[in-house]
């Protein structure tokens, strides 16, 4: 619809702006602050309690401020919590995940724009047919595929290294992928196509030079969408990328399932927080390109 | 010129609908014919008939699963949808700090479920949690253990996936009530339309593929929706949480019998086409009868 | 699947034309003893693998089964590591029938295995007459754990049976202690189920259960005196402990040691928590091996495999290790760490404390001792019954009647 306008802010808000506050404003504000206080109870008791000690802990005031508050815990969290013989927390696990996350985001995000460029524009045969087994595809469970998986892998070499992990990632975010961008550029005018196909532009000049520059929006939702996915992930990570390369997740879990005497509340919930980090950044940072590359991309189609 | 483009996108996407029938279809199809065989750990091809799939629907523990993962599917699907519409609508009435309503709602998003399932499950500790905190309030005798509960504990999941899932919903809702032309309002209100009259009966049926985006999107969660699980109870208390998805792991290692287990998992996949099939169908014949 | 089978031939090929890495016996050693007192006994094995002129590279994984999960596909998946755990049972069978583990004859003949390992453990451990896993303990898992303070406090006698049992319990609960100290996981509520059968019907009565899944067993009137008394136990549990679904095995022993809770049934591992609190076996707290003395000792164990990965120089790591696990000298030091005993008769145990000297007692004779379930049942029937056993123990409308039936059932179906 207003696709030859698309980088400009999504259309403004339906509802009315009333002139003074009345008592619907009042009770909407309440609402909203309530719902606030669910959404963010949660994180909010996570971080206080990993700033306290296990004695204050105990006392049991879970929204209570630290009295003192200190960052021993995320220090131990992040540098010296032990996993069985190793104790450096989960600092190691931190830089794996980086390593897996960054060429996993590259290569799978491309694959998906292409696959969704070839999708809108340069139809075959069977490529309707292609579209369904991919959405199919979003649906199989991992764990039945991933036993035949780890054959294939084997049989050329790569199990257990950083490619295997990022070649994993790149087929398993395939289906969502080529879904989001397909229905992105299939709601572009084809005008846009045509004109440039006239002016004798081929296969890669389309992508690079008339496509790239306006799919931003959607960039920015396959980004939010494979950070979250491929940092949150912890059975292919586990599985595929071998003990070299252990996210942190695995690292999260080590530490939070094992432990000797009292279970460390603070350590584990810092352990946690640190675990959380980089996708929260890219929400609170792109957030609000979200809602706008849904409106451009996901929802049309 | 237009031949040799047309080949070059033939040969780049050539490779990726390998590797989708591959990964997609071989592997699946193997899934299932595993399925029919008595495999243990290793497949094994004696093929046994339908007997996995008798022994399958005799097993309590499946049938619990799957009721479960209804259960949590209902609740989940309803609950996110009806908090993350509600959600978007309150933004959507020009609302002061609106970037800041629509990160706080958003961001349990970018968790993993194993990071939601501590924060909750630390949340309704029973003795250190929020019941604590009720007690030292006032209310001493005050008892309240959702997660320990036979009776509950699917309930508490289900609070938990919602939190997290509501505020996708939200930003799928917000950019479709961003998208609706702004005639209408103005139409309906000289007409004297109530708001709420317009919502019901206007604005949510134009929603209509969002809702459809969001609970796509959502019964993927519900059908794959494992790690919360095994984050939060692990299938516990007794077996009151368990789900297909855990039945399937289970099976396929430490019980050794991956037969069941891609029984079960071949089970879970025809339903989840089954239900989702009729949805597309619509969905279909909807866009193609729009041009 | 010839041309896969074609390309694993190359790939064999490729990897076996590569020299074979010149700095030797380096073995990665997955397993998952990752918590303070597991991570000490295992540096007992890493330090002695290191001192031989190996050298250790850990890669321990939180969860046994996730470990277990991780190690199975590693091997199916054909890239193992070169040492991995399991536990001493029958599930890493199918990968000894597949031709997946190395044979350990060049350690086990010379070492004379035969006349070391524990015959509960022999038929586990070897194939055809050959080794293809090394048994590095003996654990006991139906102990009974109490706090001799909390005993003394309340005025209570240690328990010999299930009667003085629930009398200490009485003056437990009536000195605001919380008597029994429950795990909220299936598999504990499991270990407390075979514990109250151990104890109640006896050696007979669990083989016969167990081995034969013989269904008059389970329908006799014997069974309906052991879910008395384990029904007995939830109620107690249900009644002065409303935190405990969900609650993990050292989280609970963790209430033991503070005294907060009189008593936990759980087995030696257990051992650890104490020692790392400083607290002395017979002096600060005491150990009822059977649960109510007297009774079969259940044994488990943990082993440890050696995957093939066709490379010689990886074998060598691989017999160097095995040797270095089954030395008399580092099984002691290991099994002090660890809380349970070792595995060779021919050790010198006046280092181990009186829990472990009753333990060494017991395991010396074979008619006091059975295996766990899983060296009698595929895994697949075990998980059946723990699940029956679990939904029984959380429900609050499951009869005893319908606890028998859904037993027989699961008996059934596992054929």
């Amino acid at each position: 619809m207003a696709a030859t306008d698309i980088n400009a802010p999504a259309v403004g808000p339906s509802g009315i702006r009333p002139k003074h506050l009345t008592v619907g404003r009042v009770g909407l504000y309440l609402a909203l602050t309530l719902a606030a206080i669910f959404f963010l109870a949660p994180l909010y008791v996570m971080i206080v309690t990993s700033l306290k000690s296990m004695d204050e802990i105990r006392q049991g005031n879970v929204i209570a401020l630290p009295e003192a508050a200190s960052l021993a815990a995320w220090t131990r969290a992040w540098a010296e919590a032990c996993t069985g013989l190793r104790c450096e927390g989960i600092q190691v696990g931190f830089w794996n995940s980086v390593r897996i996350l960054i060429p996993s985001l590259i290569v799978s995000i491309m694959a998906g724009s292409i696959v969704g460029y070839v999708l809108s524009y340069w139809k075959f045969r069977g490529s309707e047919l292609f579209y369904g087994l991919l959405l199919f595809g979003a649906f199989v469970p991992y764990q039945i595929i991933i036993y035949p998986l780890i054959r294939v892998f084997s049989t050329i070499g790569l199990y257990g290294s950083l490619p295997a992990i990022v070649v994993i990632h790149t087929v398993l975010g395939l289906p969502i992928m080529v879904l989001i961008f397909r229905n992105f550029y299939s709601t572009l005018p084809s005008e846009l196509f045509k004109a440039a196909r006239i002016d004798g532009a081929g296969f890669f000049a389309l992508y690079w030079y008339v496509l790239l520059p306006i799919s931003k929006p959607i960039f920015v939702v396959a980004l939010i969408l494979q950070v979250t996915g491929i940092w949150n992930d912890f059975l292919l990570g586990l599985i595929f990328g071998g003990s070299e390369n252990m996210p942190m997740t695995v690292q999260l879990n080590n530490i939070v399932a094992t432990f000797q005497g009292e279970v460390e509340f603070n350590t584990n919930m810092a352990a946690t927080m640190l675990t959380a980090i980089v996708p929260l950044a890219v929400y609170f940072v792109s957030g609000r390109w979200f809602v706008r590359g849904i409106t451009q991309g996901a929802v049309k189609g | 010129m237009r031949l040799s483009s047309r080949i070059t996108s033939r040969l780049v996407v050539s490779p990726f609908v390998v590797v989708a029938i591959f990964t997609f279809v071989l592997c699946v199809l193997w899934s299932a014919q595993l399925s029919f065989t008595s495999s243990k750990i290793f497949p094994a091809y004696d093929y046994v008939g339908f007997k996995q799939y008798t022994r399958l629907f005799a097993n309590e523990r499946w049938i619990l699963s799957f009721q479960n993962m209804l259960i949590f599917g209902i609740c989940l699907i309803s609950g996110a949808l009806v908090i993350g519409f509600l959600l978007a609508v309150m933004i959507d009435q020009s609302v002061k700090w609106e970037s800041f309503w629509r990160t706080v709602f958003l961001y349990p998003n970018a968790l993993s479920f194993v990071v939601t399932g501590l924060a909750w499950q630390w949340l309704l500790n029973p003795s250190l949690g929020l019941p604590e905190l009720v007690r030292h309030l006032g209310w001493t005798d005050f008892k309240l253990n959702l997660l320990g509960e036979q009776k509950t504990a699917l309930y508490a999941v289900s609070i938990a996936a919602v939190w997290q899932a509501s505020g996708l919903v939200m930003a799928l809702c917000l950019a479709g009530l961003r998208g609706i032309d702004g005639e209408i309002w103005k139409a309906t209100r000289i007409d004297g339309v109530p708001r709420w009259k317009t919502y019901l009966h206007i604005v949510i049926p134009m929603l209509g593929p969002i809702f459809f985006t969001a609970i796509v999107l959502l019964s993927l969660s519900v059908v794959k929706g494992f790690d919360l699980v095994v984050a939060m109870t692990n299938g516990g208390p007794g077996t009151a949480t368990e789900v297909p998805a855990k039945f399937v792991i289970d099976h396929i290692q430490i019980r050794a019998n991956v037969g069941l287990a891609m029984a079960g998992a071949t089970v879970m996949l025809i339903s989840v086409v089954a239900a989702l099939a009729p949805w597309v169908y619509v969905q279909k014949r909807r866009k193609e009868a729009r041009g | 699947m010839g041309v896969a089978r074609l390309l694993k031939t190359t790939a064999l090929a490729l990897l076996l034309a590569q020299p074979a890495l010149a700095e030797g016996k380096k073995a990665e050693v997955l397993h998952w003893w990752t918590s303070a007192g597991e991570a000490a006994a295992i540096k007992v094995f890493a330090d002695a693998y290191n001192a031989a002129g190996g050298e250790w590279v850990d890669n321990g994984v939180g969860g046994d089964d996730t470990a277990k999960n991780l190690l199975a596909s590693r091997i199916a998946g054909g890239n193992p590591p070169q040492v991995g755990q399991f536990n001493t049972s029958r599930e890493y069978e199918e990968f000894v029938a597949a031709g997946l583990l190395e044979p350990l004859d060049a350690v086990s003949g010379p070492g004379n295995w035969d006349g070391l390992v524990p015959s509960i453990f022999q038929g586990l451990v070897k194939r055809d007459g050959h080794y293809y896993a090394v048994p590095v303990n003996i654990h006991g898992s139906n102990w009974l754990w109490y706090n001799m303070a909390a005993f003394e406090t309340a005025g209570a006698t240690p328990p010999t049976d299930w009667d003085s049992f629930f009398a200490a319990a009485e003056k437990l609960k009536a000195a605001g202690i919380i008597p029994l100290a429950q795990g909220g996981e299936a598999w504990q509520e499991r270990i407390t189920f075979y514990s109250v059968m151990l104890s109640v019907g006896g050696r007979d009565f669990y083989l016969k259960f167990i081995q034969d899944k013989d269904e008059a067993t389970v329908r006799s009137d014997k069974m309906k005196e052991v879910i008395a008394v384990y029904t007995k136990l939830r109620d107690l549990v249900r009644e002065t402990d409303a935190a405990s679904p969900g609650r993990s095995w050292n989280e609970a022993t963790q209430m033991v040691v503070t005294g907060k809770a009189g008593m936990q049934i759980m087995g030696d591992w257990a051992k650890g928590e104490f020692t790392a609190a400083n607290m002395e076996a017979g002096k600060d707290y005491g150990c009822v091996p059977a649960v109510t003395a007297g009774g079969p000792y259940q044994v488990s164990g943990d082993v440890f495999v050696f995957p093939k990965t066709g490379n010689a120089a990886d074998l060598e790591a691989q017999m160097l290790m095995a040797q270095t696990m089954i030395d008399a000298k580092v099984q002691v030091d290991f099994n002090l760490k660890k809380g349970s005993v070792p595995v060779r008769p021919d050790v010198d145990v006046a280092a181990f404390d009186t829990c472990s000297q009753q333990a060494l007692q017991i395991t010396a004779n074979n008619d006091l001792i059975v295996g766990s379930t899983d060296m009698y049942a595929t895994a697949d029937l075990t998980g059946a019954l723990q699940d029956v056993y679990t939904t029984y123990w959380n429900s609050t409308e499951m009869t005893a009647d319908e606890l028998v039936e859904k037993i027989v059932e699961a008996m059934k179906a596992a054929g």
